[in-house]
């Protein structure tokens, strides 16, 4: 992690008509940094990575990106748009390949069209993403055919191919049966080591705790509690982050706490 | 007809299948001429009317049944299983939840396939039948300004349609969020 | 049964100018109704607005009445259509009009997440059309496109009433010659559902192949 910061968030507030989904969030992300999001559902984790690289719109404050900049309530031109798909790659929860395309066609579209690479020379790189996943054997398949790690993994590999500075990640791992989340983990904490800078959200505590460098907990449309992961996920300094941690570590509750069972189901 | 061509019993679900694709294959004028003057032909001398009523009748009651199906089928299987598991009888299980939640999933195609029908009665002319559009046809046929009448019979037509597509599709969406 | 020997010949002759004409307006047809669902998806309120009046009253019009404004409405203002042009232009009209709801309704059809995905990958919304969401609606529509050619044909029986020589017109002449229409319109039956069945088999061997990737 350097002291160059790429993603610079000052009081971005979203609204959906009257609803405040969230306000004033503000967030620095350095280069090379691993930045985790967690929190309970509905609390807008999605939409505001969604925020970064515009796939949503929001109503004030600034985001650089890049040393480009964001500015809630206008839209930014195609081509500055552009440069930002082209540097910030994104991940999604429910994979979205596309599923007419074939898995080294869903790698090779976006570098063909939008950098001009020539064919061969996307190939090239694709099959060199897939290998380090170990899914070169499937470059020809439809997606359907594949797993919903195996589409996850060519999920990332896609967003690589463009080589994108910054990686978003939005849950990429809550669609996915138990036994495959651990392929995928593994594929992003590589990803991690090799300097890449992320933002991910994400429900698997044990993964932030060990790949992340920084937490974010969100809570009550803003960010209840930030630092170091370790020392956010171990000693919560505030109150809802502390809740919010003593229900997703210990769901069921325990004898010695006897009222969380009766708050278990509460999730706001 | 619907639960006939989803019913176990082989015959009746064949029989069932094979009317259904026969007659929703032949385009509703010809089933008129069939009723009207083939029959007729072999001594089931229908009035205009009444071969109005049946040739509509039966190409209609085909289409709905395959509306029905479509809603029946349409009803989450889990649905189903959840209600067998509960020990609920074959009969019980179709009336008390699958067709009442059939029901809604089928609301759009039927009253879709109702303004249809209206829009078809507009064929019985041919056979005689003093409806909107032949009234509208002979009228022009003394006035020699057919474009008059046809506006009036047009109006009228778009008048039933309009209210039937939207004044039941809010009533659908009414129905759909009292129960979301 | 000897009447339907001495028609058949001409009654196949009408049937293949129900053919053709089939063929060609729903050519015509879905290539129009293209343009119309993009226009009603993304010219704007008034063009779309347009788009949306247009294929209400094509809907909500009986099929008929279109035809005879057309033909009979029309040469009150001086404009005399032969049978054949008229027959065209409302058969292209109207099966327009239904064209357009197939593709909004296609195009609709792909999930959002593709929107994104796309987005997402920096590509503009030309080839985000063009690559991604036109080859899935495609697919998606491919069943309600069989529909609305099956439509298209039979719409073609409505044809004899403005004078164009199609099977249901040679089944009446002879209906009116022999005094047997029985048999006659039992042979147009026959026939429309054979060319019906024809095209649901093209159409769902087309679904098959085109969602190889299902």
């Amino acid at each position: 992690m350097s002291n160059e910061v790429v993603v610079k968030v000052r009081g971005v507030t979203k609204r959906f008509g009257d609803r405040v989904i969230f306000e004033n969030i503000s967030l620095d992300v350095h280069k090379s940094e691993v930045v985790a999001i967690i929190g309970p559902s509905g609390v807008g984790k999605s939409t505001f990575i969604r925020c970064i690289n515009h796939l949503h719109s929001f109503d004030e404050g600034t985001i650089d990106v890049q040393g480009f900049r964001l500015v809630g309530g206008q839209s930014p031109s195609k081509a500055e748009l552009q440069a930002l798909h082209n540097s910030v790659g994104m991940v999604f929860q429910t994979f979205n390949l596309f599923p007419h395309l074939t898995v080294l066609d869903n790698i090779v579209l976006a570098p063909m069209q939008v950098k001009k690479q020539a064919r061969q020379q996307a190939i090239d790189r694709a099959m060199h993403l897939l290998a380090m996943v170990g899914l070169q054997n499937r470059a020809n398949t439809f997606p359907k055919r594949l797993s919903g790690g195996e589409q996850q993994r060519v999920a990332i590999c896609r967003a690589l191919a463009m080589e994108p500075e910054i990686m978003l990640f939005d849950e990429p791992t809550s669609m996915l049966d138990p036994e495959l989340v651990g392929d995928v983990l593994e594929f992003i904490q590589r990803l991690a080591r090799t300097g890449m800078t992320m933002v991910l959200v994400t429900h698997e505590m044990m993964f932030a705790k060990e790949v992340a460098d920084t937490v974010v907990v969100m809570a009550d449309h803003g960010i209840a509690e930030m630092g170091p992961a370790r020392e956010v996920l171990e000693s919560p300094r505030t109150e809802r982050a502390r809740s919010f941690l003593r229900r997703v570590l210990n769901p069921v509750g325990s004898p010695r706490e006897p009222n969380l069972v009766a708050n278990g189901g509460d999730d706001r | 007809m619907a639960l006939g061509r989803m019913s176990r019993i082989r015959p009746l679900s064949t029989v069932s299948t094979v009317f259904i694709e026969v007659v929703r294959s032949i385009p509703v004028l010809v089933i008129l001429f069939l009723v009207y003057y083939s029959l007729g032909q072999i001594g089931i001398k229908l009035t205009g009317m009444a071969a109005a009523i049946v040739g509509l009748g039966a190409f209609y009651a085909t289409l709905y049944a395959e509306v029905f199906r479509a809603g029946i089928l349409g009803v989450d299987n889990g649905q189903r299983e959840a209600a067998i598991a509960l020990g609920l009888s074959h009969r019980d299980v179709l009336r008390k939840i699958i067709l009442p939640e059939a029901f809604f999933s089928i609301l759009p195609n039927a009253t879709n396939q109702l303004s249809n029908l209206i829009k078809d009665t507009s064929l019985v002319f041919t056979i005689g039948v003093a409806d909107l559009m032949f009234q509208a046809q002979s009228a022009s046929a003394v006035t020699f300004e057919p474009m008059d009448m046809f506006l009036l019979a047009g109006v009228i037509y778009f008048l039933f349609y309009l209210i039937l597509s939207k004044v039941l599709a809010r009533w659908e969406l009414n129905v759909q969020r009292s129960r979301s | 049964m000897h009447v339907v020997i001495l028609y058949l010949g001409v009654l196949l002759q009408g049937g293949m100018r129900d053919v053709e004409l089939t063929v060609v307006s729903s050519i015509l047809a879905l290539m129009l109704g293209a343009l119309g669902a993009i226009g009603r998806l993304y010219g704007g309120r008034i063009i779309g607005g347009a788009i949306y009046w247009y294929v209400e009253l094509i809907r909500g019009l009986p099929p008929i009445l279109q035809l005879f404004v057309l033909f009979f409405g029309l040469s009150q203002f001086g404009i005399d259509l032969n049978p054949l042009s008229a027959a065209i232009i409302w058969l292209v009209a109207y099966g327009a009009g239904y064209a357009v709801e197939v593709f909004r309704a296609g195009i609709m059809d792909v999930a959002e997440g593709q929107h994104e995905a796309a987005t997402a990958l920096g590509l503009d919304r030309k080839i985000t059309m063009r690559k991604i969401i036109i080859p899935q609606a495609f697919v998606a529509m491919l069943p309600n496109l069989t529909t609305l050619i099956v439509l298209q044909l039979k719409n073609t029986t409505l044809l004899y009433l403005i004078g164009y020589a199609d099977m249901m017109y040679q089944a009446r002449l002879g209906a009116d010659a022999t005094a047997q229409p029985g048999p006659l319109y039992v042979v147009v039956a026959i026939e429309y559902l054979v060319l019906s069945a024809i095209i649901s088999r093209i159409g769902s061997s087309m679904e098959k192949r085109a969602a190889a990737y299902r």
